[in-house]
């Protein structure tokens, strides 16, 4: 999530929700304006973005000889809004992954249609809901600076994360309880399998051990720009990291050191807002994103992998190295529950805030 | 047949309508629809007021973003005070220069200059460099992710908007006021104390108007640079609105902080002529 600024898109999302349900009020329904308009497919900008249109949106504008918009930056907030207007500007959308079950349950999302999207029969069945579909794949990484523990001397565990006394050095996490749930609970020796679903006795062990290694985090980052700096000037000496930052990184050559182990992976999630007048050509679009040709095409670019493990097992060695689906990887890994943290992230989120502000 | 008064309401009226026209319906109409949202939690109309009103989360960030904006705009005001007093004494090329040096920075983005002082003030950075290498400081000092960082950045992006109302009122400032002060036996202190500086107090009050109002809404510069409890009420409104798409309770947020900042306006106003301050002459 190169650009997963929340911030850039937040005055937009704020502005939408005001704009677009004072507009809701006199006019009614604007169905008819959105339908003069060039199918639109937005993202999260940045890099993720560049290769969505290259590996993804460039080809079905040829396969289905169509004009497609790539715009930016997404927002759930923003698909609530423009729905609730009743004047949908997007018809593909990747966003957070709890989006899909928020939008299942607020109604703001088209169910996917199975028998278009049939390529998604190919994939493990986590990465396909009933009102979204993963696309491409990443990681929240434990990663280090290489000064404060060379080579592979770095915390190989959330458990080593936040052990200070014998790998020391200030940490950073992500702001938000996004990923800090999985990575805490792992902390606390919670295996994958009894981590969800969350209830309030786990959310609160996991806030409880949050609140543990509070003193030593000296960053919560909330851009994905920030990990792979702190980290190269040594301002930290281990933060969570998105991978596709990370490997952005290092093909700068970063002194940064990394693990896949207790690497918690997750996708981005493409939806599809309710009410687009292209319906249709979206399910397609989704469905030629999920080919085996078109899923192959992430392996070169090097950014996010693909969610096909046919297309995963096609890498080189070296490609591999970078790849959540790579079984050699993806063994290390927990897979994170996108419905899961849109539980704890909307009944929890306060008591979260609660724990970072005392 | 109209009376002058009546012709010169008239033409203000009309000169005055397309910004009116223009506000109502992009600010006003959104705001009365989002403050109507703030109504509608499932909990009950006045549920969001009180969960924000009584909650320690809620108290505590308006609380903090209070202390964040009233210390920034001091130390705005401080730091733009001598820089508007020089600009005032420069001419030619130098003033040009100085101006655009002030200026300058609005155009750079926000996110863009908040990024480059994590550059600047990171453990390792060149500030730190020379600090400790001019022997000022023993080790390394921790700018960032804390208050002090966000207050740096919150500074160096609000000073435009402290320095160029109180310019403005320096250079209303008839020298000749200060030669009779001068001339009539005052020392410099008490010629700035007491009559320079109440001279230019309509343009500080507005400078400090301006950037206390502005620092209350912060949001990038908090986020980037502040640590866990360097959290504004404009960063948990963001959160309200795109993670938990708790769009009334966001409402209310904002509304509360409107409401603040008025009677925080009310209050100032009884201690400094607002109105004169904004005046443009």
């Amino acid at each position: 999530m190169l650009t997963r600024r929340r911030f850039v898109g937040t005055a937009g999302a704020t502005a939408a929700i005001a704009g677009a349900s004072a507009l809701a009020l006199p006019t009614g329904p604007r169905r008819a304006h959105a339908q003069g308009r060039p199918f639109t497919f937005c993202s999260w900008g940045g890099a993720l973005s560049a290769m969505e249109k290259e590996a993804f949106m460039d080809p079905a504008e040829k396969l289905f000889n169509v004009k497609v918009t790539n715009a930016s930056p997404t927002a759930q907030a923003k698909i609530k809004a423009m729905v609730e207007a009743n004047a949908v500007e997007w018809d593909l959308v990747d966003v957070g992954g709890r989006s899909i079950f928020i939008g299942r349950d607020q109604n703001f999302l088209e169910p996917i249609d199975y028998k278009i999207v049939a390529n998604a029969k190919n994939l493990d069945k986590r990465w396909v809901h009933t009102h979204g579909v993963y696309t491409s794949t990443g990681a929240t990484l434990i990663a280090w600076n290489d000064k404060a523990f060379p080579g592979d001397k770095g915390p190989q565990s959330w458990k080593d994360f936040w052990d200070v006394k014998n790998l020391p050095g200030p940490r950073g996490l992500y702001k938000l309880m996004y990923y800090n749930y999985e990575a805490a609970m792992l902390a606390a020796g919670v295996k994958e399998s009894e981590m969800y679903p969350v209830t309030p006795e786990k959310a609160k062990q996991a806030i409880a051990k949050m609140a543990e290694i509070k003193p030593h985090v000296k960053v919560w980052w909330t851009a994905g720009a920030q990990p792979p700096q702190l980290l190269s000037s040594g301002e930290l000496a281990a933060c969570s990291v998105w991978s596709g930052r990370l490997f952005d990184a290092l093909k700068e050559k970063a002194p940064i050191g990394f693990t896949w182990k207790d690497g918690i992976a997750w996708g981005n999630a493409w939806v599809v807002p309710k009410g687009t007048p292209h319906k249709d050509l979206a399910m397609k679009i989704l469905n030629s994103a999920l080919t085996d040709e078109a899923q192959t095409r992430l392996l070169g670019i090097g950014v996010y992998g693909p969610v096909l493990e046919s297309a995963a097992k096609k890498a080189t060695p070296e490609q591999a190295k970078q790849l959540i689906m790579y079984p050699d990887n993806l063994k290390h890994m927990m897979l994170l529950s996108d419905e899961q943290a849109g539980v704890y992230m909307s009944k929890y989120e306060e008591d979260w805030n609660k724990m970072l502000l005392a | 047949m109209l009376t002058a008064t009546m012709r010169r309401h008239l033409i203000s009226a009309a000169l005055l309508a397309p910004v009116v026209g223009f506000l109502a319906v992009v600010f006003m109409l959104p705001l009365g629809v989002l403050l109507k949202l703030s109504f509608t939690a499932p909990a009950g109309p006045l549920s969001t007021y009180a969960d924000i009103l009584g909650g320690w989360l809620y108290t505590r960030v308006f609380w903090n973003t209070l202390v964040l904006a009233v210390m920034v705009t001091a130390i705005t005001i401080l730091a733009g005070y001598p820089t508007a007093h020089m600009l005032t004494r420069l001419k030619g090329l130098t003033l040009t220069l100085a101006v655009y040096g002030v200026l300058f920075p609005l155009w750079i983005s926000v996110l863009i200059r908040t990024f480059a002082w994590i550059l600047l003030l990171e453990k390792n950075g060149p500030i730190n460099r020379l600090l400790v290498g001019a022997g000022i400081l023993d080790a390394p000092a921790a700018f960032l992710f804390s208050n002090t960082g966000v207050a740096i950045g919150m500074v160096h992006v609000l000073l435009p908007y402290a320095i160029l109302p109180i310019y403005a009122n320096m250079l209303r400032v008839d020298a000749r006021l200060l030669q009779a002060s001068d001339g009539l036996g005052a020392s410099p202190l008490a010629t700035f104390r007491r009559v320079y500086l109440p001279l230019t107090m309509p343009g500080v009050a507005a400078g400090a108007v301006l950037v206390f109002l502005l620092a209350l809404g912060f949001f990038i510069t908090p986020a980037l640079l502040g640590g866990a409890n360097s959290m504004t009420v404009a960063m948990l409104i963001e959160t309200l609105v795109n993670e938990r798409l708790a769009w009334p309770l966001a409402g209310a947020a904002s509304f509360l902080l409107l409401a603040a900042i008025l009677v925080l306006l009310a209050v100032a106003s009884r201690f400094v002529k607002l109105g004169a301050a904004l005046e443009v002459r």
